[in-house]
């Protein structure tokens, strides 16, 4: 063979491809976590192999959704880091540290879910319920802003979401007491143009479904610590929104709860609320609906219909109409026993007696829910939304808890004495959901997903591996052990020609290409 | 170091010293809450032990003063099975339940009547746990090594688990069934279990590995591989917890 005839030979081995970044949280503003490269595909995936690994010397939960822009990769951290990495070789460019003050009230450790970009300006949240907005090129502080007292358990996780002049962002602490909000802030001087509060003042829409005359709103939880979407066509944000509190004992709060547990879609430029479900009226199991609210056009009964869907922690997956928050669909993705299916009037037809007690009751889905904040993502290519999911229940237990300002307010908890969760990658078509096929695992999932137009759905599990599915069947075709969980989604990009994998496990970023 | 940077250094430790919420009902309370979300599976929801020891006794492993109690659940007890809270709840919360142990009332645990040295020729011999439990550098690795298990353990857990293993079973101690393409299935404990491999080491002691690819099933059952001893007569049973319960990782 000569050697035009290798190189044609080559070709279709190994797509050309051009540079491609990875700019937001959700891939896109959908939050579709798909990338179109192609030159790692199910042929040639098993050839993956290691280009650099970054050590960050940091110990905790990496959750970060690496940014890929210029030259460099963005990562954040636990404890308030963050780094600007080298692309070519995870070289460290430079450090962002703030120090994390002493007795931070916070649930689930001191994460971080990624940076926000806006042109040269990176935004992040810091775990003293700061924002912080950094010069991409050398990580210098451009300004900063408080938006909550982090000594009553507010506490920044969440990765902004920039949209046209504003950076969109949410805060965490239901588990202290707290009062969750959506805030925007001016993308060039950090000053808030807007906050929703996800829990109403007394006499605002939506205050009536809390106990009047009561502080229980102040202390009613509704975080917002997973990053929402935006569709430029309505110019609406999507959030969704944790659970009330105190979390297990919905005793102090009679009502509804608005607007925890719910979605909330809201007017980009004034955070006004245009129209809002709860998923889970009342809740008492801590399903938070912090699961990503992904934007998908969907065959519905025939017609296209914009459409915004939600696997919810609750168990069921939703598919509502953007524009109007229209209930098109309701589907239990997993076992569910609090509920027989959601009503033609939008609420679920519960089945009593689920919920739980001083001597402790069984309800399903457990105390983490079905599908959690592991990201989803969604394949033109395929067609299919894919999730992470648990499979199990819990036994949950009330207590009566007194408020103590930043102390843990759960209202008692849940444990998994008894019951053995396991999990699953689910792909289902996101019109009806209904399931195309199932993964099965062996413990319950930590990583997100990612989606690639090679036909590939690469994930990250608990015991270390970070591996790649066939998109269209489910078939596993490639693994690596990193040696620590893997807890973050993966992202992919493209260089000089070659398409990379990215991916945060344990302590450290690795980085992955098929060898020139 | 210049003296004041000594006595900066101290600071923090004089002040971990000092219970700021001892007595406090309102803070016990409080603590009682994040006990049943953290401490719960292994201490127990009335901190009677299970997994973890008894912390109605008044006596305990690492020291029984409010700040040997702080330190124990702020940095955990490395080498054990107790983590460490504090970076993740912080001093006050750590406080607060340590104000909710010293709340509790405390309890006498009367040992049962017989001769720790009987249940170790019990152990060794007739019994047979040696061929599954080490203790010290005796023993097999099939189940969990018991140097230590007097420290970790309640007379009451360490009954149930001698009459009803799969009660509250040690995590990881679980049955791995892998069925082969051909020939018998083999069955062990649980070495390793991951979505794509599985490690078990069968009652000879051996560690065998299988890929999932190459085998037809890989099956993971929550129960022990242990027998469970219903039938012991009760003098042995006794002597063997008492025996148990002297096993405390010294002189072994």
């Amino acid at each position: 063979m000569n050697r035009i005839a290798l190189l044609l030979a080559a070709v279709p081995a190994f797509a050309q491809i051009k540079d491609a970044d990875w700019l937001t949280y959700g891939g896109n503003l959908a939050s579709w976590r798909y990338s179109d490269l192609n030159q790692v595909t199910a042929a040639n995936v098993k050839q993956l192999n290691l280009e650099w690994v970054f050590q960050t010397g940091i110990g905790g939960k990496n959750e970060t959704t690496p940014l890929i822009h210029g030259a460099m990769m963005y990562v954040t951290g636990p404890d308030n880091n963050a780094w600007a990495l080298d692309l070519h070789t995870g070289r460290q460019v430079w450090r962002y540290v703030k120090p994390v003050p002493p007795s931070l009230p916070i649930c689930c450790g001191q994460v971080n879910r990624g940076f926000a970009l806006s042109g040269n300006t990176l935004f992040k949240m810091n775990l003293d319920s700061t924002l912080v907005a950094l010069d991409a090129n050398t990580g210098a502080v451009l300004w900063e802003t408080t938006l909550a007292d982090y000594k009553k358990g507010y506490t920044g996780t969440v990765a902004p979401l920039v949209v046209k002049d504003k950076v969109i962002t949410g805060i965490a602490g239901a588990e202290f007491g707290t009062r969750g909000f959506i805030d925007a802030y001016d993308i060039k001087t950090g000053k808030r143009a807007w906050r929703f509060y996800t829990v109403p003042a007394p006499g605002e829409f939506g205050g009536d479904t809390w106990p009047k005359d009561s502080k229980a709103y102040e202390r009613g939880g509704g975080s917002t610590w997973v990053t929402g979407t935006y569709d430029p066509e309505t110019n609406l944000t999507f959030w969704g929104t944790g659970n009330p509190g105190p979390d297990m004992n919905g005793d102090v709060r009679p009502g509804d709860n608005l607007f925890t547990c719910s979605i909330v879609a809201l007017d980009a430029a004034t955070g006004k609320l245009k129209w809002h479900y709860q998923f889970t009226p009342h809740d008492v199991h801590d399903w938070d609906a912090t699961e990503d609210p992904v934007l998908l056009d969907i065959n519905h009964e025939g017609r296209n219909v914009k459409a915004v869907v939600m696997a919810n922690r609750n168990g069921f997956y939703y598919v509502f109409e953007r524009a109007t928050g229209k209930l098109l669909h309701t589907k239990a993705y997993t076992k569910v026993s609090w509920a027989k299916g959601i009503g033609k009037d939008g609420r679920p037809i519960l089945i009593p007696g689920q919920d739980p007690t001083p001597t402790g009751n069984m309800a399903c889905p457990g105390g983490g829910g079905g599908h959690n904040w592991q990201a989803s993502a969604f394949s033109p290519l395929t067609g299919l939304y894919y999730f992470p999911t648990t499979d199990g229940c819990h036994t949950y237990f009330v207590t009566n808890h007194e408020f103590v300002e930043g102390a843990w307010y759960q209202g008692s908890t849940f444990t998994g004495e008894g019951h053995f969760p396991a999990g699953s990658i689910l792909a289902v078509d996101p019109a009806t959901g209904a399931t195309k096929w199932r993964w099965p695992m062996v413990s319950t999932p930590t990583a997100g997903t990612l989606a690639t137009a090679g036909g590939l759905l690469f994930s990250g599990d608990r015991e270390g591996y970070l591996f790649a599915l066939d998109a269209s069947t489910g078939k596993p075709l490639w693994r690596r052990q990193l040696g620590g969980t893997v807890i973050a989604p993966p992202v992919t990009w493209a260089r000089n020609g070659r398409q990379y994998l990215t991916i945060a496990a344990g302590p450290s970023i690795f980085t992955f290409a098929i060898p020139k | 170091m210049s003296r004041t940077r000594w006595i900066l250094f101290l600071c923090p430790l004089l002040l971990a010293a000092q219970n700021p919420f001892a007595g406090n009902a309102t803070e016990a309370d409080a603590g009682r809450g994040l006990f049943r979300i953290l401490c719960r599976p292994c201490h127990g929801i009335a901190a009677q032990g299970g997994r973890g020891p008894d912390l109605t006794l008044g006596v305990y492993n690492n020291g029984n003063s409010d700040s040997d109690l702080f330190r124990v659940i702020f940095h955990g007890v490395p080498g054990t099975e107790m983590p460490s809270y504090g970076a993740r709840i912080g001093d006050d919360n750590v406080w607060r339940m340590v104000t909710y142990i010293r709340s509790l009332t405390t309890r006498k645990e009367t040992p049962p009547p017989g001769d720790p040295a009987a249940g170790e020729a019990f152990f060794w011999t007739k019994g047979g746990c040696g061929a599954c439990h080490i203790v010290g550098r005796r023993g097999g690795a099939m189940g969990p090594d018991l140097t230590r298990i007097g420290r970790k353990r309640s007379l009451q857990h360490l009954r149930q688990s001698l009459t009803d293993p799969n009660a509250d079973l040690t995590p990881g101690y679980y049955r791995i069934t892998v069925t082969p393409r051909s020939g018998p299935k083999i069955a062990g404990t649980q070495r390793n279990l991951d979505n794509f491999t599985a490690e078990l080491m069968t009652p000879d002691g051996k560690v065998h590995f299988f890929d999932r690819e190459a085998v037809a099933s890989i099956e993971r059952d929550y129960v022990s591989m242990m027998p469970a001893y219903r039938n012991l007569n009760p003098q042995d049973a006794n002597n063997l917890l008492l025996y148990l319960l002297s096993l405390r990782g010294e002189n072994q």
